[in-house]
């Protein structure tokens, strides 16, 4: 290596060390940190003891981890099909550039950058059975929120709604990288709009998609804001995702050992479902459009 | 792999998770810049806080070399906040608990003995409270406020209705109860039929007799311990016995049968659902805590007085529960530390929260400072008095009471909308409060 190239060299890794330190204090050191929780037994106040897969025996074991389990993967498949067609219709009808579309762009974003704390606090209120705002707009009492069939699909639709923009962002992105010409030719085919969405925009939208889907599945197998604001896992468990079970193991009930033994479940739930989705989309061909 | 890269730092995420709540705030210095000790005190009570401000002032007068910083952390973290900075050493040298949140430091070596460094103080500080913070038989904490139960009501509402608010009695043998009668009358459905008359329609409610609901302090806890029953014994739950179920389906049903008490749908996950209805003027009769008084005062525009909480079949059993003031074991200045936890303890430190109407203080010579203050106001506190002296109920202890109540909570949540029978209910939820109590 030339004298230049390991002064740059150094210049870029002494640039780079801010955020390395960031990721190393705050991503990987947790990480290992969990690792090892998750084979202690600890309250945080008596001494933490070593009890080697213990937590993983009785998490395992647990009716109520089962639950959240259960639980979350309901929300996941609620959640995310019906966030990426919504989010993709509504970035084809923007991107059709009607006036007003700039407007709508920066609306559907709003909610996914405000904290999700407080747009569920908000949406407490909207469903509260006796003052909320959709109750009055219904003229009919609903107990949304206690109800043991309706609380998981209410607090799946604000995930949904707060979402939606992300989710429609990255489609418009998506959508704008497709070379008009691809259009052009495929009218002069003769093909219908019909045609031309099914086999040019789907196709070509597919690593959108991907990242789309895999970030997804990811933010909603680990929501937690949302559920604590609105339900806190009620009503008997309905709402219990397995995140909002790792905060109850861990601060209301001071098992550290369990909640980290907790996350390094659903760490694994991840790795297979993302692994899974990879393997779906890889079979299928994608487009190299540069 | 061009995901693979996101999917680890997305994955890795997940578990950072579980840590993130750990993150625990920069070290305090131990001396402020004009070279003082500095002693720091936390509480989760804002008001009070501003109290507490002034009463330091007149500490730090006659102790120039103390600086006392107090330091308020919100109810909803504190708990959590506390346990953490416990475990991480970064905790303040005196901090407030309530009863089921000190046993897991008194029984982990991590609170100043009171009963060694103060205990010619303890004489005058309220014995209730003394007894609630005594653990195996040495005193924990430096009593600063109580709060006991009475029946707040709405004179207008329970004079137009006949009842009268003081002699109200509930017994689950209807012969012998005049109370589900009151709350009756005083229920109005929206075209004005009581809920006594058999016309009334439980769908549209625009007044309530009561606040039944599942408020531990002011209605669960009072109403088990007037019928006799049990909640607790030892560090145990105990609430799977006769006399807890009786009293228990006696609350629910007034919510799910007899409607004179908000749905359960709207009190479980808003607590201050009741009190927001009594302060509009849409609830007649409202049990609990004085702590409800400033809210009360500055937002009630009618006629409010107070009565003592309802007899049962055991007579007036209410629950008295207290605030105190404990100091670090891990403190680096004891002798300032002792110091202030004595100047909590005295009548002069807790002459300003009982004066400004705060609460009742911990220290019995200042009680008359707070009663004075409410009386000023046309508010006589002697229910609370009365209940404080009278048969007391104890509040849930032991190091892992909190983990076990969470574990209860949803199954008393579910008894209360109606959909778990009680019977079957209460036994879950002693279950439950065990499993969770044992680690």
């Amino acid at each position: 290596m030339s004298r230049l190239a390991r002064r740059e060299a150094r210049t870029g890794y002494l640039l780079l060390a801010p955020s390395l330190l960031g990721v190393g204090l705050f991503l990987i050191l947790p990480v290992f940190v969990v690792l090892s929780l998750s084979l202690q037994q600890w309250n945080l106040i008596s001494p933490a003891r070593w009890v080697g897969l213990d937590n993983f025996r009785s998490i395992l074991s647990d009716p109520d981890v089962r639950n959240s389990v259960l639980v979350t993967s309901l929300f996941v498949l609620i959640v995310i099909p019906v966030q990426t067609v919504l989010g993709l219709a509504a970035a084809l009808l923007l991107n059709r550039r009607l006036p007003g579309s700039n407007l709508f762009r920066v609306v559907y974003v709003i909610p996914w950058i405000c904290a999700p704390l407080t747009l569920g606090v908000v949406w407490r209120w909207i469903f509260d059975p006796s003052d909320g705002a959709l109750n009055a707009l219904l003229g009919q009492r609903i107990e949304w929120l206690s109800s043991t069939t309706l609380a998981l699909p209410a607090v799946a639709a604000v995930a949904v709604w707060s979402q939606v923009g992300y989710v429609t962002l990255f489609f418009l992105a998506g959508l704008n990288a497709i070379p008009a010409e691809l259009y052009e030719a495929a009218r002069m085919d003769g093909a219908d709009g019909r045609r031309v969405f099914w086999h040019l925009t789907l196709p070509l939208l597919r690593p959108t998609t991907f990242f789309v889907l895999v970030t997804g599945v990811i933010s909603s197998f680990q929501v937690f804001d949302t559920v604590y604001a609105m339900t806190r896992g009620g009503p008997a468990g309905r709402t219990d995702v397995i995140a909002a079970r790792i905060y109850h193991e861990a601060f209301e009930a001071f098992r550290l050992g369990r909640a980290a033994a907790l996350a390094v479940l659903l760490f694994v739930l991840l790795v297979v479902v993302t692994l899974a989705q990879q393997l779906y989309f890889r079979r299928r061909i994608t487009y190299d459009l540069s | 792999m061009r995901h693979g890269r996101r999917l680890f730092v997305a994955a890795t995420a997940a578990l950072a998770l579980a840590a993130s709540g750990c993150a625990i705030g920069g070290d305090q210095s131990d001396r402020s810049d004009s070279g003082k000790t500095v002693v720091t005190f936390r509480l989760w009570d804002d008001q009070v806080a501003k109290a507490y401000e002034q009463s330091f002032a007149a500490f730090e007068k006659d102790n120039p070399t103390i600086d006392v910083q107090v330091d308020v952390i919100p109810w909803n973290d504190y708990w959590t906040k506390l346990t953490a900075d416990v475990s991480s050493g970064n905790v303040s040298d005196i901090f407030w608990t309530n009863t089921s949140n000190f046993g897991i430091y008194a029984d982990n070596g991590n609170l100043i003995d009171i009963d060694k460094e103060l205990g010619d103080q303890k004489n005058a500080w309220k014995k209730s409270v003394v007894d609630l913070y005594t653990r195996d038989g040495k005193l924990w904490g430096v009593p600063q406020l109580w709060d006991s139960i009475a029946l707040f009501y709405n004179k207008k509402l329970v004079k137009e209705a006949g009842v009268d608010p003081a002699a109200l009695r509930w017994d689950p043998d209807v012969k012998n109860d005049t109370f589900l009668l009151a709350a009756k009358k005083l229920t109005l459905d929206f075209t004005g039929n009581s809920a006594d008359q058999p016309r009334f329609k439980p769908v549209k409610i625009r007044q309530y007799g009561f606040n039944a609901a599942l408020d531990s302090q002011a209605i669960v806890w009072d109403f088990v311990g007037s019928n006799g029953g049990t909640w607790q014994e030892g560090d145990e739950f105990a609430v799977n016995n006769p006399k807890t179920q009786q009293a228990t389906q006696y609350v629910v049903d007034l919510i799910n049968k007899h409607h004179v008490a908000p749905s359960a749908a709207d009190t479980n996950e808003n607590g201050d659902k009741s009190r927001d209805l009594f302060v509009q003027g849409k609830m007649a009769m409202f049990q609990s805590g004085p702590y409800n008084l400033k809210n009360i005062q500055e937002n009630a525009d009618f006629e409010w007085g107070l009565a003592p909480m309802l007899e049962g079949p055991a007579g007036r059993v209410g629950v008295v529960h207290g605030v105190a003031a404990v100091g670090s074991a891990k403190t680096k200045h004891l002798d300032e530390t002792v110091k202030v936890l004595s100047w909590l303890g005295s009548a002069e430190g807790q002459r300003l929260i009982a004066e400004g109407g705060y609460a009742f203080p911990g220290v019995t010579a200042a009680e008359k400072g707070f009663v004075d203050y409410w009386s000023k106001q046309g508010v006589d506190l002697k229910p609370f008095q009365q209940a404080a002296e009278g048969t007391t109920f104890p509040a849930p202890v032991g190091p892992r009471v909190n983990a076990g109540a969470t574990a209860m909570d949803p199954i008393m949540k579910e008894i209360f909308l109606g959909r778990t029978p009680v019977v079957k209910g209460l036994a879950d939820a002693e279950k439950a409060g065990n499993d969770a109590i044992k680690e």
